[in-house]
């Protein structure tokens, strides 16, 4: 067995890395959906500091499968049409961005708030990515919104795409991003 | 006739001169009222936009000296929307309920070197309490009062329920002043 991703199967590294952000994203959405609900007391202000500690985390855990991928390659293309394949690798590309894009624009909204400190996990104060600004922080919220929903509309066609070819094509395209049966 | 005609000039022009007494002040533009506090040990600022101060003071008759300082609570700004809104909520200031906070004061102390003090009342959110106000008095035809005063929040009612740890937000808040004056 090997750590890196062969020519037919993702590795263990690149599947922990996947599942893993998959997971973090289930619980951003869900908290960050419900944060405009919550009381603005010190009370509930954890929830927005897990939002935030959470998202930094995925922006990290991005940068660091993208890294990995480059060093440890990714599987050959299934048989499938071209246009499929294009399809495929614009839509993970698209992925790759939003899942970076998110953190970023929502850590700028945090830095533009100028409302208190950011401690990731309530441990390590986190720099601020630029001074309070206004308008910057207005722009930044409406961004980070705007990016959840198009990534929320890419994630389905990801899941869509891959539940067809599993069931329908009966490919092997969900399943190398499955542990291997032992054989 | 004259003697009458002079006499009526003498006391109109007493009279004019009355309200222009040195002593008593208006606020002129300028003017700057401001607090500074902090959260989850990060300082932040803000100010009340709106502040009217009215001023007797001579250093020569500080016994017949008086300040009277309205502040309206629901212009108060910190440079964050949703912070701004708190406080004009009511955990902080509830300005629906009580929109200004009254200061006066009628006893005042030299400190020295152009220094005073004075011992006013605070009227914040429907309580009064003693606060002492330093400030330095600069003379002139637009005298400047530059001062400051420690308010201690909670004794106001001003952050409560769970903002009322003072791990989040220190009991005193820092108050500071510059107020120019033009005689009235």
């Amino acid at each position: 067995m090997t750590w890196k991703n062969t020519a037919d199967h993702w590795g263990p590294v690149s599947q922990a890395l996947h599942w893993l952000v998959v997971a973090l994203i289930l619980v951003l959405a869900a908290v960050g959906l419900s944060l405009d609900s919550l009381p603005k007391t010190p009370k509930y202000f954890w929830l927005f500091t897990l939002h935030k500690s959470l998202g930094v985390t995925v922006l990290a855990l991005v940068l660091l499968r993208i890294g990995w991928r480059l060093y440890a390659g990714s599987p050959r293309p299934l048989p499938m049409p071209r246009w499929q394949v294009h399809a495929a690798n614009g839509t993970h590309a698209l992925l790759y961005a939003l899942l970076l894009a998110m953190p970023i624009s929502g850590w700028l909204y945090d830095s533009a708030s100028g409302l208190r400190p950011f401690r990731l996990f309530g441990l390590v104060t986190m720099p601020k990515l630029v001074a309070p600004d206004e308008a910057l922080r207005h722009a930044a919220l409406a961004t980070h919104q705007a990016l959840f929903w198009i990534l929320a509309a890419t994630v389905l066609l990801h899941v869509a795409a891959a539940l067809h070819h599993h069931w329908i094509r009966h490919d092997a395209t969900l399943a190398r991003m499955l542990p291997e049966r032992r054989s | 006739m004259i003697r009458t005609l002079a006499t009526i000039f003498a006391t109109t022009a007493l009279l004019a001169a009355l309200p222009a007494s040195a002593a008593d002040y208006a606020q002129a533009p300028g003017s700057t009222l401001a607090f500074a506090t902090q959260y989850d040990r990060e300082t932040f600022t803000g100010t009340f936009p709106g502040f009217t101060t009215r001023l007797s003071f001579d250093p020569a008759n500080l016994a017949g000296a008086r300040l009277d300082v309205a502040i309206p609570l629901a212009g108060a700004r910190t440079g964050n929307p949703d912070r701004d809104t708190t406080l004009r909520g009511s955990d902080f200031f509830d300005a629906s309920k009580f929109p200004q906070a009254h200061y006066t004061a009628s006893k005042f102390r030299s400190l020295g070197n152009g220094d005073y003090a004075a011992d006013g009342i605070l009227d914040l959110h429907g309580m009064r309490k003693p606060v002492t106000f330093t400030f330095h008095w600069t003379a002139g035809a637009k005298p400047v009062l530059t001062g400051k005063a420690s308010v201690k929040r909670l004794d106001f009612g001003i952050g409560s329920g769970d903002w009322a740890d003072t791990r989040l937000i220190p009991d005193a808040v820092a108050v500071s002043t510059r107020v120019v004056l033009i005689p009235r």
